[in-house]
């Protein structure tokens, strides 16, 4: 029998405010455990939290990026559970008025991945175990997140890939979060069940909890996929439980902790009033918003003409697409910029934080320069090229780096006259054409390239080099 | 009703220990709380929404840091402390 997988996504992403959701102690990563901690977020009795307005904003720009309607009335709950990473037994969160609901994530097969709702909630602590004993350190207690919960609409693990990839991308163009998995700021937990194909009942489900890489995302499915299906080959049941994904070993195994009872008794926590967001503001933010990346490759596609495969890599960081923009503005053809760019710049980038800062030795502006150069007329590709490395290397101008006496085209009876010399220091290349080698022609035009110190047009070079010899 | 089982999954839930000659009593004290929330329940239902009596809304804070509190003082409350952190007993099985 043939399967099919079903599989839904609640991705936990931490917003970049500067402080905490509830307090004003910092939100930075790292630092020496519990330096970042006040009465309230360690939980204290008799403290009273306060509603960051940034993470209320942070949350609707989420929404609306993400097609969600943005809920006029909105207030939080109290989740309780008792664990060590939460100091006061229960998680500040949302329960039945969620800021944002049905949204959707578009695909690039057709589908759409629905949004069922995201709402705001506070970060627990983090715990390390030792033998007998666990330490806390509250520094991330209470730091922003947002939850979103999509409905089971994947249908394969190259589904899920890109979806979290997609999610990624749009949360940074957004500047809600930076999203960086091996950090914990974006964390997936992904419901997964099977059924035979063509049914529409769904199996029953497993969650595979606190995933922080795309590949073990898409490694933990694979194995669990083929778990459940074994299993019910084999005529046993799925258990519905929640498991943990071990990549060293590369299979799932069943958490035991804080589940002892899923049984949250949320309840509205009375210390914080509802929040009401008026339709104007949520205008307004609309409003506010960047163009998206799914719409910045439908424009450099359709109108700078873009190949899809260049639009894709411009547009996979915010960064890199700003600074492609800049550099093509005013510009005769766009495609030069993004070639220049994929090209030759990115090899000066290498990990993903240095394409997402994108923070190159050649500045949008330098680059637009040597572009205008090219334009007109004033340098030839192969110059520019070179002059591109240079300026790579040394963080100069065009202009510092270009002599003055290399710019400006050839004449016509100054490129005749070099290409004469060429034929004259090449008798075995004439020889080896008038054979019928025709590459031996290219020695000749080196030779016109490098005495015009890149100045010549290569095409016109070999031309004319092709017409001197044939009417010798 | 409240059943004996339904207290023992709170006292569960809550984490306190309940001896078994407390069960009646307990079983007792929380039918009369529930039917405490039942009557406030039949008000509402004329009066409109209780869930938020304060009719406030939008208590916001504006997103501006302040230092945090010295460590020493964030754990000056602990049972226990060990590396800046606070310690627990070992709660993963």
């Amino acid at each position: 029998m043939k399967y099919e997988l079903v599989a839904g996504f609640e991705t936990h992403v931490e917003l970049t405010t500067n402080t905490k959701i509830f307090c004003s102690c910092t939100t930075q990563f790292g630092g020496e455990p519990n330096t970042h901690c006040c009465p309230v977020c360690i939980g204290l009795p008799g403290t009273l939290p306060k509603l960051n307005r940034k993470v209320v904003e942070y949350a609707i720009r989420a929404g609306l990026a993400t097609h969600c309607e943005i809920a006029e009335i909105s207030k939080m709950d109290r989740k309780n559970y008792c664990y060590p990473d939460l100091p006061k037994a229960y998680q500040i969160s949302q329960y039945d008025k969620p800021l944002c609901e049905h949204g959707y994530v578009q695909l690039s097969n057709g589908r759409r991945i629905r949004i069922l709702r995201i709402h705001i909630e506070e970060d627990a602590g983090k715990l390390v175990h030792r033998r007998g004993d666990t330490l806390v350190d509250y520094n991330r207690g209470g730091v922003p997140l947002i939850e979103i919960v999509t409905e089971p609409d994947f249908r394969s693990v190259d589904e899920a890939k890109e979806y979290v990839e997609k999610l990624q991308l749009i949360m940074r163009y957004i500047g809600v979060s930076d999203c960086r998995m091996q950090e914990g700021s974006m964390r997936c937990d992904v419901n997964i069940s099977v059924r035979p194909q063509g049914s529409e009942q769904l199996g029953t489900r497993t969650e595979i909890k606190n995933m922080n890489s795309i590949t073990f995302i898409a490694k933990a499915m694979e194995y669990e996929y083929s778990r459940q299906v074994d299993l019910i080959e084999s005529g046993e049941k799925v258990v519905q439980e929640t498991l943990r994904y071990d990549d060293a070993t590369n299979t799932t195994s069943s958490m035991r902790g804080k589940e002892d009872a899923n049984d949250y008794r949320y309840f509205r926590d009375p210390d914080l009033v509802t929040i009401h967001v008026p339709r104007e503001r949520v205008e307004e933010i609309r409003a506010s918003l960047p163009e998206l990346p799914e719409e910045k490759k439908q424009r450099y596609m359709e109108e700078l003409g873009l190949p899809e495969s260049d639009a894709l890599l411009l547009t996979k960081y915010r960064r890199i697409a700003e600074y492609f923009e800049e550099a093509a503005e005013g510009t005769n053809n766009p495609k030069t910029a993004a070639n220049f760019i994929i090209g030759q710049i990115f090899r000066s980038v290498e990990t993903e934080t240095e394409k997402e800062a994108f923070d190159v030795a050649v500045s949008a502006a330098q680059l637009r320069e040597l572009i205008g150069l090219l334009d007109s007329g004033k340098i030839r590709m192969n110059l520019a090229k070179a002059t591109l490395d240079k300026m790579l290397e040394t963080g100069k101008g065009a202009l510092e780096l270009i002599d003055e006496k290399d710019m400006g085209g050839l004449d016509e009876g100054a490129l005749q006259a070099l290409c004469r010399q060429a034929i004259e220091a090449n008798p075995k290349a004439v020889a080896d054409y008038q054979a019928g080698k025709e590459k031996a022609v290219k020695a000749m035009v080196g030779y016109v390239m490098k005495n015009s110190r890149g100045k010549a047009d290569a095409a016109q070079a070999e031309q004319t080099i092709i017409g001197l010899i044939k009417n010798a | 009703m409240v059943t004996k089982e339904e207290i023992m999954k709170i006292a569960i839930l809550s984490k306190l220990f309940v001896a078994e000659d407390e069960i009646d009593r307990l079983t007792e004290d929380m039918q009369e709380i529930i039917s405490f929330a039942d009557t406030i329940n039949r008000a509402s239902d004329a009066e409109g929404d209780f869930d938020s009596i304060t009719g406030l809304s939008n208590a916001l804070r504006e997103d501006e840091v302040v230092p945090s509190y010295d460590r020493e003082r964030i754990l000056q409350n602990a049972g226990d402390s060990d590396d800046g952190c606070f310690l627990v007993k070992n709660i993963m099985k």
